[in-house]
């Protein structure tokens, strides 16, 4: 069931890659738009047969690889895994259908996307340690080389920073489970198994940290962040949509999954200090992309920010907070998404995406009016407006983290206002006013550019007002993996923090 | 049939979201060889629709108990949100209100925009604005509200923002809007740990819980001033008020909304709010504080502006204060009679305001005048609304001061004087304007002007004869005062201190002898108050400043500190990967290669390792 | 014929237009392109005029005095399937129509405006008033309380008449350009100038009156006797108010009397159609937009062919039709421009060449802030 999502891409890679030059230029989009339409439909299959009641594994799929390292090929998911694996299809084929017609070197191009879909969906299936791994590093070499070759002037350097910054995350990540898989005498990467550990407290609190470094850097975490706008601002519009859209929510994922799920019991000591993370990195992002003038680098540094909401729901780590989120990974996969096709949208019609250049894009005939009022919308969704994905999932966020971590959530809760300062900035300089001459002659906007971001803003309102469409799936999950938190109004009445139920430090 | 009004209610909202839906075919310019009229039309077709639905249901409960419907939204885990509707006199009578007033707006605006051809578009944002609006007034949930403000917030912004090629528009809208964020944010920041400490967040059970919450001091005013700060920029309050200025940008058939149920709607939360907010003394001293400050100032600034919108606009931020200071009194009764009254006789000028900008083609009220004699309607509508406003005569708003006087004026001296002074000042500058308007010689800019057409002229009309028989219809409601108040004092006063603004105005600038006004102490005068004794520059010295300098210097750390510290470690290893970087220029099998090399050789050598 | 050789005074920009002026060309430069683009818009500019002016003189005629006129737009025929059609919006946008009456009636200027505030006009105006207002008390009260009111009615109903009148010429002299441009009579710039200037010259002298029937009985209010006629009553004034005044658009100009953005000095205004920008046509608070829709309806083949082709063909056609349009009115007013010079244009007297070249430079001089400057660019 689940190897499907990870062999179709790769066997459609493998087709585009096989395919005679002469028909290649041609047909290589269309062959890939196949196959992404195939996982996708494939995708909706496992949907339908996913039980949201059930909280363990499903599809669990099992088989020997390499005994004496440990790696087995095992799979399967979970509602903390399903709704991104449902983004990751959803944005590959969005990807691939609005990708440039005549895009150099299609070939290699669309084999590249493919297989990081591939990488992707194994790194959210994977249930052996070691296999997580390989897939995480799988899905970094399509990327940087989709950098370094359809990229920006300095996409030398930010594929290079992007590839030392993630292959440092790599390392740590497998030092930490080595270091577990051998401290632990489990033997195996099984996640399962790993699962039962009882490691000394200060053993945990080590493994812990460097998996929350190795997985912050892919978040990122202030201050592991700057290869992130670098990426952005050189990576044509497609991989910043994947990057934004799921590859960040990577990070989220593993540090629940490895974090979270590998060391409940350290994570609690551990938990104060990510939301103390979670706060920089929402009110730092904020603050910086208030500063900048490029559209792309506001919403790279809106990523930054709005992945703090991921991080204090995280470290929160209640049932409702997890639930929240998982909401939040996917309202940020949606809305980021959104947003940098149509910055794409933008900075291919008018070749700048400066915003102290850009005017009047709103201009009804010669400007890009609907591109203008789809932005609107996404940037009034990223800022919280209710109706919209955004609201309920940081409603969710901020009422359930509220309980454990007050100043911290209140501190993010400042966000919200700062996002709608640059965001409001950007729509305001580069969509009122009148259109400069210099670009009163815009080429005509195509549907293929308008109907991927027509689709996501559906969603996007969708789920703003039906959210247990999209929280129905990790409700049990988020039970499972969560530590109930004992509702008491007493904690806020007088000021105080309820502790975590923790065992005394040795 | 009572019963079906009932579990029908609401559609009131819907009916609003639903015209605003329809417009988009020809909002997206989906339609292009014909106009955009049909959109209009169906939306005027849908707040008929809601008004009479709203009527209806008035009729139908007026004298039923008050009912409470609750419509689960999400039940997920422990967090229940519900979509609850309140069905009384004062809910679904604020919503005949709001549906009502954006009835009559829209009509107008079919005349005063007859020349946009993005009239869908703007047809589609009133539908928003009016679902929006009659939403509030029918939530009976805190979280509701807080959700309907928040598209009140985003719909006035795209309402502001509708001539959005006009410059002061680019930064009017977003004030606006960032303005009223910073309410919101506090506002949120109040909900969502209501919500945590309650548990629940409707309206109903919220009051229950008040009753016996047990809340240090601390909390419970950080909570109540959180509260209110929704409120305070929702009802342009100082300090957060400069922005409905700024939305004098925006087209007037919306300004006649905003000016008149939009701010009420903040207003209205804010007294449903006031059981959580009454746990807190210090919160209501500060809510008569910030209602009495802007009451007053909001008043003497009025009297410096000279752009027509902008003259009544702030006298709008003056009542709200009025209606701040009640709440803060814990008038909830005052102040719902006052807002309502406020609404009908602000949304009465705002469309005389309109009559005027379209016949002269200026707001500058200092370049009009004699405009009386040929435009009846749009001057019996300003004499009607003005009356309305003040407490001259017996009309609406005498009333609602009237008693605003007798019961909180009384307790206190101080907010006495308030109220006299905001009357009296208000009186003073209706009359100004009236006389530079209406009265005198027409200047070049008035020397021609026809009345305008019935498009316009109707709804005007129609509100005018509502404001006239507002004090009939309070009688019949049971609102108005036994006779014997009325001769007590401070009516007597309250009469005075309207007459006096009157009297003054009409020396000043009725008579054909009056004085002219130019020493040097009154320009400097006028141009504190011409420019709002230059709040703008208390925003820019604080929060913007802040704000700005913050980004700065956080962006400068980020480039030069965290990035700079990191290339600068990253020297060696990209010195490392030199190989690889000049390899980029096309030949991609060796650096997919290279990598794939090099992540398996690190397994390699990891698993080697391990296995020993 | 004696050159003279542009003085130092005139700016570097406006030398050679002055120039092709005085050697009998237009503002607007003579190329193929241009007069396909110029006759072509005049066709539709004609067949939108043609309805315009019946509606002014039909509002004028049978709506004096209504208060309520539900269906002035309907010409005096209301059926079910017209109104569904015009419910669908599927019409000619009059308001447009009424938007330019409204113009030249603010901006005032010329007899008809000097004549309304006659007593002459006063009187005659009363008594139509009062054969109005007889049968209908409600007026009639109105009439008694506010006497202006009534009356700046009617001012308003002359300037309907008015526009209308002068509307009709002009409608008539496109619609037989473009026949003459269809059977090769007109190829260059120079042709269209000249064709719109005799038509001018032909209908200048044409008497501009107004009466209106009430109750069977005929009330003059412009009698002839008045003297107003096309070209100095309807013409000029036309061209001050909506050529080169006009009002600010709502969409592009703050109104806010503090920003201090529109001139207290109606003289300065510069809002006019040959002032307006092109660009934001069809946005919000463009007026000319509905022009420009009217236009789209009723453009020639050939001339839709030219568009298709270019930029964005369909979608940005209203903009390239108000590009077109300004060009169109560029001639138009070249041929007002030269008509109205005070000595004939190949005169040899030098002092008539001087003060022809001044008439000529205070027009350049005033136009140098419109469109003058862009339509010369794609030469």
């Amino acid at each position: 069931m689940l190897s499907v999502l990870i062999w179709l891409p790769l066997l459609g890679a493998l087709t585009i890659v096989l395919l005679p030059a002469a028909i290649a230029e041609k047909r290589s989009q269309g062959i890939a738009l196949l196959f992404a339409t195939a996982i996708a439909l494939w995708t909706g299959v496992i949907l339908v047969q996913f039980d949201p009641a059930l909280p363990g594994l499903q599809f669990i799929e099992s088989l020997a690889w390499i005994e004496p390292l440990g790696l087995t090929y095992q799979l399967g998911v979970d509602g903390l895994s399903i709704p991104l694996i449902a983004i990751n299809s959803l944005l590959v084929w969005i990807v691939i259908y609005s990708s440039d017609r005549d895009r150099t070197r299609p070939k290699l191009y669309y084999s590249l996307i493919l297989i990081l879909c591939a990488g992707v969906a194994g790194a959210f299936v994977a249930q052996n340690l070691l296999l997580f791994f390989l897939f995480y590093e799988v899905e970094l070499i399509p990327l940087y080389l989709m950098i370094a070759i359809w990229g920006g002037n300095r996409r030398g350097y930010a594929a290079m920073k992007f590839l030392i910054y993630t292959a440092i995350s790599g390392i740590l990540l497998l030092a930490a489970f080595f270091g577990l898989s051998l401290l632990s005498g489990v033997g195996s990467f099984d996640y399962a198994l790993l699962q039962e550990q009882s490691l000394p407290l200060v053993t945990q609190l080590v493994l812990l940290t460097t998996i929350v470094i190795g997985f912050g850097i892919k978040i990122p975490i202030v201050p592991f962040h700057t290869w992130l706008p670098d990426a952005h601002v050189e990576a044509p519009t497609e991989v910043s949509v994947l990057l934004a859209g799921v590859l960040l929510k990577l990070g989220t994922y593993g540090l629940i999954r490895f974090g979270l799920g590998l060391f409940p019991q350290a994570w609690g000591y551990f938990a104060p200090v990510l939301a103390a993370l979670a706060v920089v990195n929402v009110l730092y992002g904020s603050f910086v992309a208030i500063a900048q003038t490029d559209m792309k680098k506001i919403v790279a540094y809106s990523s930054v920010g709005h992945m703090g909401y991921i991080l204090l729901a995280a470290a929160a780590a209640t049932p409702l907070s997890l639930a929240g989120s998982i909401a939040q990974m996917v309202s940020h996969g949606l809305i980021s998404a959104l947003l940098f096709l149509l910055v794409g949208v933008v900075y291919s019609k008018t070749g700048t995406r400066d915003i102290s250049v850009l005017r009047g894009l709103l201009t009804p005939e010669r400007g890009l009016p609907l591109v203008g009022s789809l932005m609107i919308l996404g940037v009034m969704a990223s800022a919280g407006i209710p109706g919209m994905v955004g609201f309920i999932a940081e409603f969710i966020v901020y009422r359930s983290s509220l309980l454990i971590f007050p100043v911290q959530t209140l501190l993010c809760m400042i966000g919200t206002a700062l996002t709608a300062v640059y965001f409001l900035n950007l729509i305001n300089r580069s969509f009122f006013g009148r259109l400069p001459d210099r670009l009163d002659n815009l080429p005509p906007i195509l549907w293929r550019e308008r109907i991927p971001a027509i689709a996501i803003v559906i969603l996007i309102i969708a789920f703003g007002l039906e959210p247990s469409w999209m929280l129905r799936w990790s409700e049990q999950t988020s039970v499972a993996l969560g530590t109930p938190f004992l509702h008491s109004t007493t904690a806020l009445v007088t000021g105080s923090v309820t502790p975590l139920p923790l065992p005394p430090l040795p | 049939m009572t019963q079906f009004l009932i579990d029908t209610v609401w559609w009131v909202p819907l009916y609003g979201l639903l015209g605003a839906i329809v417009t988009l075919p020809w909002a997206v310019g989906m339609v292009r060889r014909t106009g955009p009229r049909p959109a209009a039309y169906f939306n005027i077709l849908m707040t008929l629709l809601a008004l009479v639905h709203s009527i209806t249901l008035l009729l139908a409960t007026w004298a039923l108990p008050v009912l409470h419907l609750d419509r689960a939204w999400l039940d997920f885990m422990d967090l229940r949100l519900t979509l609850s509707v309140e069905v009384s006199s004062i809910s679904v009578g604020a919503a005949v209100l709001a549906t009502g007033l954006s009835l009559l707006a829209q009509i107008f605006a079919l005349g005063y925009l007859e020349k946009d051809w993005a009239l869908a578009r703007f047809y589609g944002l009133m539908g928003f604005f009016e679902a929006a609006m009659s939403g509030l007034a029918l939530s009976d949930s805190l979280f509701l509200s807080y959700a309907l403000l928040e598209m009140l917030t985003l719909s006035t912004y795209l309402l502001v923002g509708f001539w959005y090629a006009q410059p002061l528009v680019v930064t009017a809208a977003r004030d606006a809007f960032l303005t009223k964020r910073v309410g919101d944010m506090l506002l949120l920041m109040g909900v969502v740990s209501l919500s945590a400490i309650a548990g629940t967040l409707g309206f109903g059970q919220l009051g229950i819980w008040a009753e016996t919450a047990q809340l240090s001091p601390l909390v419970a005013t950080l909570l109540g001033l959180a509260l209110i700060a929704g409120p305070v920029g929702k009802c342009a309050q100082f300090p957060l008020n400069l922005w409905l200025d700024e939305a004098m940008e925006g087209p007037n058939p919306a300004s006649i909304l905003r000016n008149s149920v939009v701010v009420a709607c903040g207003a209205y939360v804010l007294i449903r709010m006031e059981p959580i907010l009454a746990l807190s003394p210090v919160v209501l001293t500060t809510l008569i504080a910030i209602g009495a400050v802007t009451a007053v100032g909001a008043s003497l600034v009025a009297i410096g502006q000279i752009d027509i919108k902008r003259v009544i606009s702030h006298s709008t931020s003056a009542y709200l204060g009025l209606v701040f200071i009640a709440v803060g009194m814990q008038r909830q009764d005052i102040a719902l009679l006052l807002l309502l009254t406020h609404a009908i006789a602000k949304a009465l000028l705002f469309m005389s305001v309109g009559s005027i900008i379209l016949t002269t083609n200026t707001q500058n009220i200092t370049e009009m005048g004699g405009l009386a004699a040929r435009m009846p309607a749009t001057s019996s509508t300003y004499i009607v609304g003005s009356l309305g406003m003040v407490a001259v005569l017996p009309l609406g708003s005498f009333w609602a001061l009237q008693q605003w006087a007798t019961t909180v004026g009384s307790h206190l001296m101080a907010l006495m004087l308030v109220v006299l002074l905001v009357n009296s000042l208000t009186a003073f500058n209706l009359t100004r304007v009236f006389g530079l308007i209406f009265w005198g010689q027409p200047q070049a800019k008035t020397r021609r002007a026809p009345e305008v057409p019935w498009l316009l002229a109707t709804p005007s009309i129609s509100l005018a004869i509502i404001t006239l028989l507002l004090p009939l219809m309070l009688n019949q409601w049971g609102l108005l005062p036994e006779m014997a108040v009325w001769a007590s004092m401070p009516t007597v006063l309250l009469m005075a201190s309207g007459l006096l603004g009157v009297g003054l105005g009409g020396v000043l600038y009725l008579s054909p002898r009056s004085p002219e006004l130019r020493g040097e102490g009154w320009k400097v005068l006028q141009n504190i108050l011409a420019y709002d004794f230059h709040t703008d520059q208390l925003y820019r010295l604080t929060v913007v400043f802040a704000v700005r300098q913050g980004a700065r210097l956080t962006a400068w750390f980020d480039q030069y500190v965290v990035d700079g510290m990191i290339n600068l470690m990253g020297v060696a290893s990209i010195m490392g990967g030199e190989s690889l970087k000049y390899t980029i220029s096309g030949q991609s099998r060796n650096y997919l290669l290279t990598v794939f090399v090099g992540v398996i050789l690190g397994i390699a050598w990891l698993g080697w390792a391990f296995l020993n | 014929m004696v050159q003279l050789s542009p003085p130092p005074s005139v700016p570097s920009v406006l030398a050679p237009i002055l120039e092709r002026l005085e050697s009998g060309g237009a503002l607007l430069p003579d190329t193929p392109e241009n007069v396909v683009e110029v006759v072509g818009i005049l066709k539709s500019y004609g067949v939108v005029l043609d309805a315009y002016w019946r509606n002014l003189i039909y509002i004028a005629q049978h709506q004096f005095l209504v208060l309520f006129p539900f269906f002035k737009y309907f010409n005096g025929e209301v059926t079910p399937s017209k109104l569904l059609r015009y419910w669908w919006h599927d019409r000619i946008n009059y308001e447009f129509a009424e938007y330019c009456m409204k113009g030249m009636m603010w901006h005032g200027g010329g007899g008809l405006d000097a004549y309304l505030d006659t007593p002459e006009f006063e009187e005659r105006a009363r008594a139509a008033i009062q054969a109005k207002v007889r049968s209908n008390p409600l007026m009639a009260g109105l009439n008694q309380l506010f006497p202006a009111f009534l009356l700046e009615q009617v001012r308003q109903s002359c300037y309907y008449s008015g526009l209308g009148q002068f509307w009709e010429v002009m409608s008539e002299m496109f619609l037989v350009l473009s026949d003459r441009y269809d059977r090769g009579e007109i190829s260059s710039i120079p042709d269209v100038v000249a064709h719109v200037k005799q038509g001018l010259v032909d209908a200048a002298a044409k008497p501009i009156t107004y009466a209106v029937d009430i109750k069977g009985q005929t009330y003059e209010i412009i009698p002839k006797s008045v003297g107003l006629t096309f070209l100095p009553d309807t013409a000029v004034p036309y061209v001050e108010a909506v050529f080169l005044r006009s009002f600010p658009f709502f969409g592009t100009v703050s109104y806010n009397a503090q920003a201090n953005q529109i001139s207290p000095e109606q003289a300065d205004f510069n809002y006019g159609a040959l002032f307006a920008d092109p660009l934001p046509i069809g946005g919000a608070g463009i007026p000319p937009t509905l022009l420009m829709q009217d236009l789209r309806h009723f453009i020639p083949d050939y001339l839709h062919k030219v568009y298709q082709d270019d930029g964005r063909g369909e979608d940005d056609l209203r903009v390239k039709l108000c590009i077109s349009f300004q060009k169109s009115m560029f001639c138009v007013t070249t041929a007002a421009v030269l008509g109205l010079m005070p000595h004939p244009q190949d005169t040899t007297d030098p002092q008539e060449q001087a003060e022809n070249r001044a008439h000529l430079m205070v027009w350049l001089e005033r136009l140098q802030a419109s469109r003058l400057l862009r339509v010369q660019e794609n030469v």
